[in-house]
């Protein structure tokens, strides 16, 4: 078991955004958190990541407790996350976005006197090259679209190399082939990077299509958990749905 | 595109040319100007210097330090009061200088970088501030107000010939250093961090220790052209720490361009030769540079260097069209 929670809250206010949520991840799963709108998932994923501490409760990685970790310990520890809109470095060139991930990954960010230009070059185009964007490597991040921006994103957290990824909507934004197309990078990257992979979607084709586990949150509970054919038959995921299936 | 490679020299060489100038003018300037012109210059260097640490953090990590004048006081004066009261030699009270520098701007940057853009600067400004006081009030030490004078230095600085050379080849080789730290991975993180704090401390970066260190390389160079100004003027005065001489290296940054590495250089040149020629006409330069900053802030936020960026660009847009053109031809 790659990844724990155990009766993680967290509330706004008055508002139970998250309520004692338990939650396992296995290593190697591609596992899927969904849910209608408002039902929690971006706050559950901003508690996984440390962008936001939660009011009580646990999260374990790999048996050590991350909780109250800041967000980059978290990365030191193998969890890379991309977010909802591509985080993505918009004044610097594709290749430099990519490149300035890999500075810090392998421990080259405290290099006073080297020549940043000459230094994990070939390492860079390779991830590049995983992401399809070595043709667009010298254009500015901020004008690429917006689903090139994801697949830059990708390459930026790959460039981290996680244990661990979480993906907030990978597919957001994207046009059918980008879509399919991310998929399959995904898919592909999980098994040549031997990664465990945590993400959230509202598209249900990108769920299926993918998920080897599902949960399903709603107004902040866990109401499913498993395999995906066993979360699709199940009577409260599809009460919950009713009305969200023009989706 | 594909330019001609004659057209290729000739952006490269449009590119480098007014540093090249400015380096060649620097080399012979004894040859071609007189004495005022050499002092002015050494004024001018160190200002460069100062306001090119200023932009490590500003234009290249984000972060706008209104205190930078402190550090530049305490390395002068670290000089001046090893000169005045020990036998140690003067040259290497200089090291003495960047170390102290260096140990209050950890300090002061520990608290200072945990606050962000508009708190940091008045925090800034504020430690600074309460560094002058100190050298002010301190008169069994420091001499407060009256500064201290008549500062002995070796007598191969006697010419100021030689002073002049001594002030560029020092400060050159700070400029070299600071430009291999900026373009260093270290450098590329700064700009990580000015673009996309969030985007960074997810890649595993902890903020507030990176700009610290940054922080602390901004000051340690601010204290080095603290230590040669004093060696220079062979005098100082609190005066060079107040918190008003820390706008100077902001307005050169702003005037010459924060997004290029030699902007505050251009800056520096800019602002004190403009200074020492409308002085000899009027009193009113306070206004007249007011007046240029405004003008520099709306119209041309990247400074003279973006504007010269800027026409290099449109030129070599010109030229590739011309040859596209000449291409379509055939």
């Amino acid at each position: 078991m790659l990844l724990q929670t155990q009766a993680l809250t967290k509330s706004f206010g008055r508002l139970i955004a998250v309520n004692e949520i338990d939650i396992e991840v296995q290593k190697g799963d591609l596992h899927a958190i969904i849910g209608p709108n408002g039902a929690g998932k971006s706050t559950f994923f901003n508690l996984l990541s440390g962008l936001l501490k939660p009011d009580s409760g646990k999260i374990f990685y790999r048996k050590e407790e991350i909780t109250k970790l800041p967000p980059h310990r978290i990365c030191q520890m193998g969890i890379s996350k991309s977010f909802q809109v591509a985080s993505i470095y918009p004044l610097l060139s594709v290749f430099e976005n990519v490149q300035g991930a890999l500075f810090s990954t392998k421990g080259k960010s405290l290099s006073f006197f080297s020549s940043a230009k000459k230094i994990l070059v070939k390492e860079t185009y390779r991830i590049l090259e995983n992401v399809e964007l070595v043709d667009k490597a010298d254009i500015p991040g901020g004008e690429l679209s917006q689903g090139d921006r994801k697949q830059l994103e990708l390459g930026i957290v790959l460039a981290n190399e996680p244990e661990l990824l979480l993906l907030d909507e990978p597919t957001a934004g994207m046009s059918p082939e980008e879509t399919t197309g991310t998929m399959e990078l995904i898919k592909r990257m999980r098994n040549e990077r031997d990664l465990t992979i945590i993400f959230t979607e509202h598209d249900m084709s990108v769920v299926f299509g993918m998920a080897t586990r599902i949960s399903v949150l709603h107004q902040g509970s866990l109401i499913a958990d498993g395999e995906p054919e066993k979360v699709r038959a199940d009577e409260k995921v599809h009460k919950i749905y009713l009305g969200e299936e023009a989706n | 595109m594909m330019l001609s490679s004659s057209n290729r020299w000739t952006t490269l060489l449009l590119d480098k040319l007014p540093l090249i100038l400015l380096i060649l003018i620097a080399l012979f300037l004894p040859l071609l100007f007189s004495e005022y012109y050499l002092l002015l210059t050494g004024y001018i260097l160190i200002a460069a210097l100062l306001a090119q640490s200023f932009n490590l953090m500003f234009g290249f990590m984000g972060k706008l330090s209104f205190g930078h004048a402190g550090y530049f006081g305490i390395g002068a004066y670290t000089v001046a009061l090893i000169a005045t009261n020990t036998k140690i030699p003067l040259l290497f009270s200089i090291p003495a200088a960047i170390i102290v520098t260096g140990i209050i701007a950890t300090i002061i940057g520990f608290f200072c970088v945990r606050r962000s853009g508009y708190y940091f600067a008045i925090l800034t400004m504020a430690f600074s501030q309460l560094l002058f006081v100190i050298v002010y009030k301190w008169y069994g030490f420091t001499h407060g107000d009256d500064g201290i004078h008549a500062i002995p230095v070796p007598t191969f600085l006697d010419s100021s010939v030689a002073q002049y050379y001594f002030n560029l080849v020092l400060i050159g080789i700070a400029m070299a250093i600071l430009w291999k730290i900026t373009f260093s991975p270290f450098g590329y993180i700064l700009r990580c961090m000015r673009d996309n704090p969030v985007r960074t401390e997810f890649n595993g970066i902890k903020l507030t220790r990176y700009q610290l260190i940054a922080f602390v390389i901004a000051a340690l160079f601010a204290g080095f052209a603290g230590a040669i100004f004093t060696i220079f003027n062979r005098a100082v005065t609190p005066g060079i720490m107040d918190w008003t001489r820390s706008a100077d290296p902001v307005i050169m940054t702003v005037i010459g361009g924060q997004f290029s590495f030699f902007g505050p250089l251009i800056g520096a040149v800019i602002f004190l030769f403009l200074q020492s020629y409308i002085l000899g006409y009027t009193i009113f330069w306070p206004i007249i540079i007011g007046s240029i900053l405004v003008i520099v802030v709306l119209f041309l936020p990247e400074g003279v260097t973006g504007l010269y960026q800027k026409i290099l660009k449109a030129i070599k847009q010109k030229h590739q069209d011309k040859t596209k053109s000449e291409l379509n031809k055939y």
